[in-house]
């Protein structure tokens, strides 16, 4: 240990010197030793309030290593709703004070921080501290891909798959079968309005549970690189695909699938519409297991509800096994404030966040862990088998457009729902944007 | 005689304290916007002066004209419904109501009590039409209307008038108290003299009380209007600019630029686009007050 | 006899029309309330205008504990009553000096405080954010005491000239003849006179100040000093899901017992204005 933090330090006297000569940019790797005992007061700016599970999982872990590692070390946790962090930090950055550690948002916002220096190098880092392995591949996979960039500078804090949930019960009342293809998907749905059910709700007054119909049957129909190709100019958004993806959505919608006026509805009405036998199902990503194993929400038992992925279009674009997956929100180390204290934390929480957050939480965070919980929620578990049997993963719509394409994409959706827009002027909308910005 | 009221140390110490506080803490934000408008990106990050090309993108943005155009149509419609509203509701408490005036003028007060996020989801369940009809529409299919239940907020044209009608309900009581503070000052004299004098309620109106109520009146409408087009907070509580766009004010949009677009240079120059047009608005308004009296 | 029936007419005609405005605003007193006893599953399945099926008192336990209610009801109270105070000082004293005192440049002073109605509050949030941190109060009572103050001066200074421009100058003259100071003038005749127009100026600023999010939200990170505002925000999880029936629940707590203050604060100003009236 103490060789080592020699050698590190000799590197980090090395790196200062060339940092000197270099300019101020580079000097974090200077600091890379870790120290276990130096005061430091660590502040986190989270969006996960203090009583949730999230929130548990990072100030129990923190304490743990108060108490059994660096009894100098002491924390602020600060929640801010995920709507308003990157206003935020936005002030923050402005002012030159970022916290040490704090949740961001993929795309333009996290891009614009690594480019402008802002950010630890988590790559860099863990190789440094010896936890590379401690990272779930599939989740840092889906992390370099989504902040474009060729080195880590983010970690997961969580690990979602996406699609569709159903109520059992409402399919069994209506004698329908669980589709497994987007035909069937077609056919249940007009079973279901036939009998006066609503299909699918949809919470259109967020928007993103809506681009996610598009990119999901996109996706089945282009294979899973079609909207990053299009956000990086290979590909366009009016081509044919995704025209087809749009129009198939607005169909949907045309048809009363989704129910009234589904602009209108929230993603908490949505879930609850489920839950509660309204709808038979409802597109939306694995995080909703909290609310289906959560009694006073789900009335009818989490038995009710089973989770049937994404329909198929086409086995041979994509399998069945290929599902939309979810990192949560990015979370990141400001480049100012990372020191050998910091580096102590670090060491500590990626050995033992994967571990902690699945015995204690049966939570997936995208670590890797060795503990397998005692008795696993049958959704859960179910969530979790399909996790490890996905074969390859996708990202969300908007996941790579820069945000003035991501705009129009999320708020001209809302006109595909409510009719006043088609798939093709929809796509075409996207395009324009896309092609005013590059 | 007047040298009491030309008392410098009197005057220093009453308008300083807040000059200085004001200059600081308002002028001083406003000069900083005027000068970030001529820059792009979040300062700190990639905070690049532009000169004038935000000023150029302005005239050019689709989104700025739509955002604008919505502004004005909003600001046009809620003015009219607060001042005149208001007055008329203060006139119903100082002439209609003798018992419980205290109970109702609370109840009147009462919208603006509440936090927009609870007034926001109120409305949001009054316009509703998914899973279940809410109070607007119940009312409209119980009374045979079947035909125009309708997605209310889902609607462009119709999402305006709802957060018209919205911003209205929250904010009447507000007028209305200040116009019945002014209506109090009228002593009881003036108006019984008119009444004996054998004065209809409109004449009463027009020849004594509007002009006595006159500056309270200006005041209103100078608040209704700086006010109204700023307006952000109502908007991200009820349709957060949806459908599509239909909805995004000014304010709406330089949030959006600003934060969510990471880009708080322009969206410093529309919020000089606002500030402009309150000035302007301010003037006119003073103007009309100067010219009729 | 004609005469009489339209005089009914007209009356419950009235009585109508102010049946209809206390139901339209009292409506939501209702709503929120019932809405704050509803379960979670009882917002979709039931209409949102239906009673509560029973009482389910968690949403307050959840409201009090969850969203840190009683810490930051007195946090709210405590910034929002010194910024009262300061508030209704400055703005009468700048409200006099500028309408009945005489100095050069007041009209120009009265449009320089205009300016702070015309600028959308969020274009000030990194200017303020960057002063605050220069002079050290980040994150402290005292920045957002400040603020709230200043977010305020403008339109309570607009208004309190608003006023004082209605009242006569004699008044003020009459008492400089008798040999008062400026300082007694402002005791004795000023306050007493705009009594009015300084509980219009606190309630409104009062409300306006126990609603704030932005301003707390962006410059108080220390949880033991947020406001009441920000406690709604815990009622809200990373993907936008919101549990109402709390929301509801801890708007009802914080807002019923300010109702009654309101209540009684209106009938005393009411009662001290009438008798002022009948002296006069």
């Amino acid at each position: 240990m103490k060789k080592r933090t020699l050698k590190v330090l000799a590197l980090g006297m090395a790196m200062t010197m060339t940092a000197l000569a270099m300019g101020s940019t580079a000097v974090l790797a200077e600091e890379a030793a870790i120290d276990t005992s130096s005061e430091k007061n660590f502040k986190i700016l989270a969006i996960w309030p203090e009583d949730s599970a999230e929130g548990k999982i990072l100030i129990g872990l923190t304490e743990q290593y108060i108490a059994e590692v660096n009894p100098n070390f002491s924390y602020e946790y600060e929640y801010v709703p995920s709507a308003d962090v990157i206003a935020k930090v936005s002030t923050l950055v402005a002012s030159n004070d970022l916290p040490d550690l704090f949740a961001y948002a993929y795309g333009q916002p996290i891009m614009d921080l690594i480019a402008a220096d802002k950010l630890v190098n988590v790559s860099k880092e863990l190789e440094t501290l010896g936890c590379t392995e401690y990272i779930n591949e599939g989740a840092k996979a889906s992390l370099l891909s989504l902040s474009n960039a060729e080195e880590l500078y983010c970690l997961p804090y969580g690990m979602n798959i996406e699609g569709f949930w159903y109520n059992k019960k409402i399919f069994e009342e209506a004698g329908a079968e669980v589709p497994g293809t987007w035909d069937e998907l077609m056919a249940v749905c007009d079973q279901f309005v036939e009998k006066g059910i609503q299909p699918i709700a949809v919470g259109g007054a967020d928007r993103w549970p809506a681009t996610r119909l598009v990119s999901a049957y996109a996706y089945r129909t282009m294979g899973a690189d079609a909207v990053k190709k299009a956000s990086y100019g290979e590909m366009r958004f009016d081509d044919e695909g995704f025209v087809t993806a749009a129009s198939m959505i607005a169909d949907m919608a045309e048809k009363k699938y989704f129910g009234e006026g589904s602009v209108t509805v929230d993603n908490t009405t949505a879930e609850s519409m489920l839950l509660n036998g309204q709808c038979a199902m409802l597109y939306d990503g694995s995080w909703f297991t909290s609310s289906i194993t959560n009694e006073e929400l789900n009335p009818d038992g989490e038995e009710n509800i089973g989770f049937m992925g994404v329909p198929v279009v086409d086995e041979s674009v994509s399998a069945a096994t290929e599902l939309p997956t979810n990192c949560g929100n990015p979370f990141v180390l400001s480049a100012d404030k990372y020191d050998a204290a910091t580096a102590g934390w670090l060491q500590y929480y990626m050995t033992n966040v994967g571990n902690y957050a699945m015995s204690g939480f049966q939570s997936l965070r995208g670590y890797t862990y060795t503990t397998e919980p005692d008795e696993l929620s049958p959704i859960v578990k179910e969530v979790v088998d399909n996790i490890n049997s996905a074969t390859s993963s996708t990202a969300w719509w908007e996941a790579y457009m820069d945000t003035e394409t991501k705009v129009t994409a999320m708020n001209n959706i809302q006109l595909v729902l409510s009719g006043d827009m088609d798939g093709a002027g929809y796509c075409a909308s996207i395009q324009e944007t896309y092609d005013l910005n590059h | 005689m007047k040298s009491v009221l030309r008392n410098k140390k009197a005057i220093a110490l009453f308008v300083l304290p807040s000059f200085i506080l004001y200059t600081i803490f308002v002028i001083v934000p406003i000069g900083c916007t005027c000068i970030y408008a001529l820059y792009s990106g979040t300062p700190g990050l990639n905070w690049k002066f532009v000169g004038l090309a935000n000023c150029r993108k302005l005239l050019m943005d689709p989104k700025v004209k739509m955002a604008f155009i919505f502004t004005m149509k909003y600001v046009g419609m809620i003015l009219f419904g607060q001042v005149g509203l208001g007055l008329l509701l203060a006139l119903m408490f100082r002439f209609w109501i003798k018992r419980f005036n205290n109970l109702v003028r609370t109840i009147t007060f009462f919208p603006i009590v509440l936090p927009l996020i609870a007034v926001g989801q109120l409305f949001r369940k009054i316009f509703e039409i998914q899973p279940n009809y809410g109070l607007f529409n119940s009312i409209l299919a119980n009374i045979g209307l079947t035909e125009y239940v309708e997605a209310w907020l889902g609607r462009p044209q119709t999402a305006l008038i709802c957060l018209v009608v919205m911003g209205l309900w929250n904010s009447i009581g507000f007028y209305a108290v200040i116009i019945y503070g002014g209506l109090l000052d009228i002593s009881n004299d003036i108006i019984e003299a008119a009444q004996i004098d054998g004065a209809r309620p409109i004449q009463l109106f027009k020849s004594i009380l509007f002009p006595l109520l006159r500056p309270i009146i200006i005041t209103c409408v100078v608040f209704s209007f700086t006010g109204s087009i700023k307006v952000f907070e109502s908007i991200v509580a009820l349709t957060k600019g949806g459908p599509g766009e239909a909805t995004v004010s000014l304010a709406k949009l330089m949030y959006d630029t600003a934060f969510e677009a990471g880009n708080y240079g322009y969206g410093s120059a529309i919020s000089m686009v606002i500030f402009v047009v309150c000035i302007l608005g301010a003037y006119v308004i003073r103007r009309f007050d100067s010219k009729e009296v | 006899m004609k005469y009489g029936c339209t005089q009914k007419l007209k009356k419950s005609l009235k009585g109508i029309i102010i049946f209809l405005v206390i139901l339209i605003d009292a409506y939501p007193i209702f709503w929120l309330f019932t809405s704050s006893l509803k379960s979670p599953s009882e917002f979709v399945v039931n209409p949102s205008y239906s009673m509560p099926e029973g009482v389910y008192l968690k949403n307050y336990a959840k409201a009090w504990s969850q969203g840190n209610m009683g810490v930051y009801f007195r946090n709210s109270l405590v910034y929002t009553v010194i910024a009262l105070v300061f508030i209704v000082i400055l703005s009468i004293t700048v409200g006099f000096a500028l309408t009945k005192m005489e100095w050069k440049g007041r009209s120009l002073t009265s449009a320089y405080f205009m300016l702070g109605l015309m600028i959308p509050v969020t274009t000030s949030l990194i200017p303020l954010v960057k002063i605050y941190r220069s002079i050290h109060i980040i994150n402290t009572g005292t920045c957002l005491i400040l603020t709230y103050i200043v977010s305020g001066l403008s339109m309570s200074i607009f208004l309190t000239t608003s006023y004082m421009r209605a009242l006569p100058n004699d008044m003020f003259e009459a008492s400089v003849i008798d040999g008062c100071s400026i300082f007694s003038m402002m005791r004795y005749i000023v306050i007493p006179v705009m009594k009015n127009c300084i509980v219009t100026v606190v309630v409104l600023q009062f409300f306006y100040k126990w609603n704030d999010l932005l301003f707390s939200m962006t410059f108080i990170s220390d949880k033991d000093l947020k406001t009441l505002q920000t406690g709604l925000l815990y009622f809200e999880d990373q993907f936008g899901t919101k549990d109402w029936g709390a929301i509801f629940a801890s708007v009802s707590i914080s807002v019923f017992p300010l109702l009654i203050v309101y209540m009684f604060l209106n009938k005393k100003v009411i009662e001290g204005m009438t008798s002022g009236a009948v002296k006069g």
